[in-house]
């Protein structure tokens, strides 16, 4: 056990960051010279190369990385904790998209005078001024450009049509022990999911923990009395079959008006706790959740 | 009496002792010799019931120790170990009455004629001072007397109590009772091998205590006991009257060591002094 | 030989009933500090609820926040923090005696760790949410200390005639070891969610939210208990090492299988209901001996009862400290029980 908790700390920081990643940009003053080989561990902006139309660059990708799907083709070169160097140099790329974390690795790859491109956590903002930057960064500014307009667009559009409407109290949670109500994660005041959950027309009902991420006690759920649940998960084993199974298992909780409503809400998909590209969509769909009418 | 009679025994598929024969009279006081690994602890713990014989009896008054129940056997065959180790610290009047589980039932506790019995035990073995002190305080000698004591417990019966329900019938009102003491005075100076000496004695004189005491000590088994058994790899060399027993050819044949063996003019003891290897 | 039975010389007559008073004296006051805890811990909370309302039964229970909050967030807690605090404690007791180290822990022995890699599989690989109608992690979890158990427990008796503590020490912290780097490595190829999740069980969480998984680990410690009260004069006698316990007439080699049996099944049974919560087992055993002395007919009861109370103040912290954040209780416990057990090992060197 002992083995377990000593890393427990690093590994809790870690997974803060890749559970809601919000990139924030650094950028290196370099030339405008568009890279031609480019690895990315950070799923986001993987997805976000992608779709500013650098996909055919992108050599290498993370672990984790699944969107889009030609992800699959390139070579895996490890994640957060555990890239694979050897594999990286071979690989001969002239760009490498690392966590703000990976010190030692940016180091690395600097003494080999390759360039690189660090983000940490941040909101909606941020996402979309990272977006932008990485469109600088790798000399397609248009199309970044338009990525980042596109998805601010919809997020403008989707409050327009919110406006007015009562903003319903509601709990944004993202992590819970399969089948049962323990080590419940929920987001708090400030970050990427929070953004999300304000641009959705929601009010989250611990706004006022200035944190991204928050463990809760039934006891805190029950007090802040939510009148809709969010429960945002990629688990692969939750499927459309076992949804109403996990969804019930808020029930024991019936005196919070959302369970007594029936109105909880279990949304698939890892676009919720990845802030990129489709993180309009995904703010779209929890709006969908909260405001069933609007649409 | 305690009868061991024609008994083996080896540990995995080592022989350690091979076909002993080794009779303990009821109030007799017999030593055990022997060098390093001739077998004298692995005969201790087999009269001890500690260990099963491969071949062979162990008999106590006419009684197969094996066939007795474990507690019967407890109440008659007592152990003082070469040393003891605690590992949580008991009180002296705690680590006494010990020695009276096989006196009680699974959730009976201590009354106070066990009580009485654990301070006689210590009174007779000049702890009765040390009574509420804690075990990991004592010195090595006082250690020893205190798990003399606890092993003296064992034997004591409660006078018309209960106690006598669950006793044998078959056993008799004057039973043998033994006890078994592993090298004891290797950790003890001068004073205390005395001090022990004349314990044992005592005990054995004023109770009929039967004693059995494995030691490398030639003179303190001499001055000690009435017989002895000389063993050298696991078999017996000789046995019986100390004064038979002991002497410069038996020394030579167990320990091959020539020996000048002479009666001590003060304690009219045998007297051993090596003085050279063979 | 007529004298054999005669008797040692008489001596002062002796105080009778005094260790039964302090025995009953252990169980009543220890008992009732568990009890109190109990009492006591579903009314502190973050939140201000009425009594007056939690036990209103004119308001639906599913509307009455009060009562769900005591009932639901609560007063389970309570009750798993007491079971759970009271097992650990007592099969951290057992495991000393049984192993005669003062240092042994409910976890020395691998139980645990295969506990928590039964969790962990669940958790982070593709097996079914529940399983047998309940929560599968705690189900699993069980599951693996029985198998954890069953394997150091066959390691310790196949050389042998008898039951080698010393085998059952090694075998228990290499199981440990190998468990916990297989724990890292199904750890290690999980998605970050569920690592999370699975990081986060090992901290220690008591909110079971209802009283079914507590229903269930009733069986296990039921069945341990029972084999517990049988067991204290041994576990004395065994302290004295196991030749010396065997001449004075334990049946040495029963008395270790009910304890590690029975250590184990309790042990195994408390990490599937609240995770593998540290230190209750070392803590609280030690702190009994320096209030009552080593016998363990007054250290068994005590520290079911301070084990029980301990953790569920614990708990209480944990719930309460960072609200509406939870606080790892296993965290709580640790930085109580680290320091606390250091002292130890420099106090008795």
């Amino acid at each position: 056990m002992r083995l377990v908790t000593r890393h427990t700390t690093a590994l809790v920081a870690t997974l803060l960051l890749t559970v809601a990643v919000i990139p924030r940009a650094q950028v290196r003053p370099r030339a405008q010279e568009r890279p031609a080989r480019i690895i990315s561990v950070v799923p986001a902006l993987t997805e976000a190369l992608f779709a500013i139309g650098a996909g055919d660059e992108v050599v290498g990708v993370g672990t984790f990385d699944k969107h889009p799907a030609e992800v699959a083709t390139r070579t895996r070169v490890g994640g957060l904790l555990d890239p694979d160097m050897e594999r990286i140099f071979a690989l001969r790329p002239d760009l490498i998209i690392f966590y703000g974390s990976q010190q030692d690795q940016l180091a690395q790859v600097t003494r080999a005078g390759i360039d690189t491109f660090t983000y940490a956590h941040g909101g909606i903002d941020d996402t979309l001024s990272v977006i932008r930057q990485l469109g600088a960064r790798i000399g397609r500014v248009r199309e970044a450009t338009h990525l980042a307009s596109a998805i601010d667009t919809q997020l403008v559009d989707l409050r327009t049509r919110l406006e007015g409407r009562d903003r319903p109290r509601v709990l944004l949670v993202f992590g819970r022990q399969p089948g049962s109500l323990g080590n419940i994660y929920a987001s708090g005041g400030t970050g990427f999911l929070h953004d999300m959950l304000e641009a959705a027309g929601g009010r989250n009902v611990f706004e006022h923990v200035s944190r991204e991420s928050i463990q809760l006690s039934s006891e805190a759920i029950l007090t802040a009395a939510p009148e809709v649940i969010v429960e945002l998960t990629y688990d692969d084993r939750v499927t459309e079959d076992t949804q109403a199974a996990e969804v019930a298992v808020w029930d024991r909780l019936s005196s919070v008006p959302a369970v007594r409503n029936s109105r909880v809400h279990l949304l698939l998909g890892n676009q919720f706790v990845q802030p990129g590209p489709r993180m309009a969509d995904a703010t779209e769909a929890i709006a969908h959740a909260l405001h069933p009418d609007a649409f | 009496m305690l009868h061991a009679e024609h008994v083996s025994f080896s540990y995995d598929a080592r022989p350690v002792l091979h076909d002993i024969d080794v009779s303990v009279p009821t109030g007799g006081l017999v030593g055990v010799l022997g060098p390093n690994g001739s077998g004298k602890t692995t005969l201790l713990k087999l009269l001890a019931g500690l260990l099963p014989p491969a071949t062979g009896h162990i008999t106590l008054d006419d009684l197969d120790i094996t066939a007795m129940d474990r507690r019967m056997l407890a109440r008659r065959i007592a152990v003082v170990p070469q040393e003891t180790e605690l590992a949580f610290d008991y009180s002296v009047l705690e680590i006494v009455l010990m020695g009276r589980y096989p006196h009680l039932q699974t959730f009976e506790l201590e009354g106070p004629a066990d009580l009485e019995i654990a301070r006689r035990t210590l009174a007779a073995t000049g702890t009765a001072h040390l009574e509420q002190r804690t075990f990991r305080t004592l010195s090595g000698g006082e250690k020893q007397r205190v798990v003399m004591a606890s092993a003296l417990a064992q034997f004591e019966r409660v006078p018309g109590a209960s106690d006598g329900q669950d006793i044998a019938p078959d056993e008799d009102a004057n039973p043998t009772r033994v006890l078994l003491l592993d090298e004891p005075t290797s950790s003890l100076d001068l004073s205390f091998q005395l001090a022990t000496a004349t314990l044992i004695a005592e005990l054995n004189r004023t109770y009929r205590t039967t004693a059995v005491v494995c030691t490398h000590d030639l003179n303190f088994a001499a001055g000690l006991c009435r017989d002895l058994v000389l063993l050298r790899d696991g078999r017996v060399v000789a046995s019986g009257p100390t004064d038979e027993v002991l002497t410069p050819d038996t020394i030579g044949a167990v320990y091959d060591v020539e020996a000048d063996v002479h009666r001590h003019e003060t304690t009219q003891h045998l007297t051993v002094v090596p003085l050279a290897r063979l | 030989m007529r004298e054999a039975t005669a008797t040692l010389p008489a001596l002062h007559p002796v105080s009778a009933g005094d260790l039964r008073r302090r025995i009953w004296l252990v169980q009543v006051g220890f008992g009732a500090l568990a009890v109190a805890a109990c009492i006591g811990a579903p009314l502190v909370g973050p939140t201000t609820i009425s009594l007056r309302q939690v036990f209103d039964t004119t308001i639906p229970f599913g509307q009455n926040v009060d009562a769900q909050i005591f009932f639901i967030a609560r007063l389970p807690r309570a009750f798993a923090g007491a079971l759970v605090g009271g097992s650990l404690a007592a099969a951290g007791v057992v495991l000393q005696a049984l192993l005669r180290n003062p240092l042994a822990t409910p976890f020395t022995l691998g139980v645990s760790a295969g506990a928590s890699l039964g969790a962990m599989l669940v958790i982070t690989l593709g097996v079914p949410l529940t399983l047998l109608g309940s929560a599968a992690v705690p189900v699993a979890s069980f599951a693996g200390a029985l198998g954890a158990l069953a394997i150091v427990y066959f390691l310790a008796t196949m050389r042998r005639q008898g039951l080698s503590t010393l085998v059952l020490l090694l075998a228990g912290v290499t199981l440990n070891s190998l468990f916990s780097a297989i724990i890292l490595f199904v750890q290690y190829l999980a998605d970050p969610s569920q690592t999370l999740q699975s990081v986060r069980w090992v901290m220690g969480n008591l909110d079971v939210g209802s009283y079914r998984p507590l229903v269930w680990a009733l069986g296990p410690m039921g069945l341990a208990f029972v084999a517990f009260a049988r067991l204290p004069r041994a576990l004395n006698l065994l302290t004295l090492g196991a030749d010396s316990a065997a001449v004075r007439g334990i049946d040495v080699l029963r008395t270790q299988r009910v304890a590690f049996l029975s250590a184990s099944l309790a042990t195994g049974a408390a990490v599937a209901v609240g995770g593998p919560i540290g230190f209750i087992g070392i803590i609280v055993p030690h702190l009994v001996r320096l209030l009552v002395g080593a016998d363990h007919r007054l250290v068994l009861p005590a520290s079911i009862g301070l084990g029980a109370a301990f953790l569920v103040v614990c708990d209480v912290a944990a719930r309460t400290v960072l609200s509406p954040m939870e606080l790892p209780v296993g965290v709580i416990t640790a930085m109580l029980g680290g320091p606390f057990f250091l002292w130890l090992l420099v106090r008795n060197r």
